[in-house]
């Protein structure tokens, strides 16, 4: 048992991600408010993109560019850059998504005159 | 030039899409003609294409001039290729449908429309080509977003419904990203290629089976498998008549390529994580899915819902023939998945005429429909004797290698799910024609002017489709098998 939390407590990134993962379910699961809704549904991409990156990470190690050309190449001072370049185009792909949402919601609140969902679904019948 | 085909066919959409807002500007009477051509030129296109795979083999096109496994790739083999004439085919069929329909519904802002639509089209197209998981998340996106747009686009009740549609969506594509990078953090690449080659010596880790199962997931979602099919009833019911055929018969069908893609092409047909089959467990979830759908299709009185359900359950026959695990069923599966998306687009086609025409929302109001012209109750008959598998329609022909392929693999379940989603189909369109050929009351004149002959011609075009594929299925199914089926069986 004691050996289980601490080889949790070894990967604090990871814990990290479950935190916000589970947190933004939480929200888009128990708040009625559309915005709120949204805002969970951002956390759960961007812990997934959290978790992305974190994969790469590498204690000591920097960018991917050799800094010599005569040097032998070390692969452990590098981090690999893929998950990065992976994360930049998650982003905008959440980014892109926020953008339908945010203009989803705005003409609800224009049709409906509320954000709250129990309301909108009570006007709907 | 020919190997350059692939990328023709996903550019032409997408530059067309990005053109037309700013050729719009000035000449937004262009902008009709110009989608029009784009997506009729997709089908010569997309047949070049299937020849040339035929001929040469699959193209696998490095983006680029990098070579994957490092660069992108896109796979354009023999399955892929069928995919993307029937999506090409069924783009411009659905356009015409929807262009001529819309133009009634929405008026102005239809230059918008169409690049929504050919962003959807350039979205779906690099689905069905992507050879690499992160590129399929992408592509995956770009088409979902332009389905929430498209959806909530006449405003009103679908606005809700397209925001449900989008937290789901997104929440999908998220869990099918998770899944993503846990492959990737174990193996080390993205390509599915190469996946195929790295994955069996961790195919023990326990972070395999995890990016697996979030990757099905997030496309179960995306597919609208019975158990993860919230947004889509809801969405497919409030959105515009013309919007629907759209989804319904192009959307879920290429997330479910996208599975059958990974499930084979990636994962191997012999699968088993942690004891577990995975051909067998995605069979077990198509069989609840196929009767649960029909079922509650059953249970419905709205029209459009009724058949989204229908939608549903069909999902669950196309997962139930693609894992009874040979080559039968398989191509009986590949098959059904190509007449389903016409019979789809049909059933909308047929569903939107009757709402915007004749005001049918529930089965109740079907009795409008009596002694109507026979060009829509006739078109209505062939989809349904499709829907439910008579011959000599394509639905038949489909269920047929399934259930054909059930029992050569003994699989008294898969057989047992077909059968009865079959009589539950039964079940709810004897319903319809209950009501469509009982004789009613005197009814009020239909408030519109004659239909146009584009909606009466994309709709019995997709009737005779129905037919000639199920008359002409065994050969269809012979070359399926020859062309499209993966390795391992």
């Amino acid at each position: 048992m004691f050996e289980i939390i601490e080889g949790w407590l070894q990967r604090p990134n990871y814990i990290t991600f479950v935190l916000l993962f589970l947190w933004g379910i939480y929200i888009m699961v128990t708040r009625y408010n559309l915005v709120k809704k949204l805002i969970g549904m951002y956390l759960v991409q961007t812990s997934v993109i959290f978790f992305l990156v974190t994969t790469s990470a590498k204690q000591g190690a920097t960018v991917p560019i050799l800094l010599s050309t005569t040097d032998v190449i070390q692969p452990e001072t590098y981090t690999n850059p893929l998950p990065h370049v992976l994360t930049l185009t998650a982003i905008v792909v959440g980014v892109a998504t926020l953008g339908v949402s945010l203009a989803l919601a705005d003409a609800i609140y224009k049709k409906y005159g509320s954000l709250d969902e129990e309301e909108i679904l009570k006007r709907l019948e | 030039m020919s190997r350059h085909l692939p990328a023709i066919l996903f550019l032409l959409p997408l530059f067309t899409a990005i053109s037309l807002p700013l050729i719009g500007l000035k000449y937004s009477a262009w902008c009709r003609l110009l989608a029009y051509l784009a997506l009729f030129l997709m089908i010569p296109v997309s047949i070049a294409n299937l020849v040339y795979v035929l001929q040469n083999g699959p193209i696998r096109y490095a983006f680029g001039g990098w070579a994957p496994p490092m660069g992108i790739e896109w796979v354009a083999d023999g399955l892929a290729s069928v995919i993307m004439v029937a999506l090409s085919v069924l783009a411009l069929v659905c356009f015409i449908f929807g262009e001529s329909m819309i133009a009634l519904q929405l008026g102005t802002r239809m230059v918008y429309l169409y690049t929504l639509i050919l962003l959807l089209v350039a979205g779906l197209t690099g689905m069905v080509f992507a050879g690499d998981l992160f590129n399929l998340f992408v592509f995956l996106e770009v088409a979902a977003l332009c389905g929430y747009a498209l959806v909530g686009v006449a405003g009103g009740k679908a606005l809700v419904s397209a925001f449900r549609y989008l937290i789901l969506g997104t929440f999908g594509a998220s869990l099918y990203l998770l899944g993503v990078s846990f492959l990737y953090a174990v193996t080390g690449t993205l390509n599915m290629e190469d996946l195929t080659h790295r994955l069996p010596q961790v195919m023990t880790s326990k972070a395999v089976a995890v990016g697996v199962l979030f990757m099905f997931l997030g496309l179960g979602i995306k597919m609208a498998l019975i158990p993860l099919h919230g947004w889509l009833p809801d969405a497919y019911t409030h959105a515009p008549d013309s919007i629907t055929p759209f989804l319904a018969s192009m959307v879920t069908k290429v997330a479910l390529y996208g599975w059958i893609r990974i499930m084979f092409w990636v994962l191997g047909a012999k699968t088993v994580l942690y004891q577990i089959p995975v051909l067998q467990l995605v069979g077990t979830l198509g069989c609840v899915a196929a009767v649960v759908g029909a079922a509650l299709a059953l249970s419905q009185r709205e029209v459009k819902r009724m058949f989204a359900f229908g939608g549903l359950s069909h999902i669950g026959i196309i997962l139930v023939g693609i894992s009874v695990g040979n080559q039968t069923g398989f191509a009986g599966g590949v098959f059904y998945l190509l007449n389903d998306a016409v019979m789809q687009a049909g059933l909308f086609f047929f569903a939107g005429v009757a709402m915007y025409r004749y005001q049918v929302f529930t089965i109740e109001d079907l009795v409008q429909l009596h002694g109507r012209p026979s060009w829509l109750v006739g078109s209505l008959i062939v989809i349904a004797m499709s829907m439910i598998g008579i011959p000599p329609t394509g639905g038949f022909f489909g269920k047929w290698y399934i259930i054909l392929g059930a029992i050569e693999a003994e699989n008294y379940m898969a057989i047992g799910a077909v059968l009865a989603a079959t009589l539950l189909t039964m079940g709810y369109f004897i319903k319809v024609f209950e009501r469509v050929f009982r004789d009613s009351t005197p009814r009020p004149e239909p408030h519109q002017g004659e239909l146009s002959s584009p909606l009466r011609g994309s709709l019995v075009g997709v009737s005779v489709m129905i037919i000639v594929l199920g008359v002409v299925s065994d050969p269809i199914v012979r070359f399926l098998i020859d062309t499209t089926i993966p390795a391992g069986f």
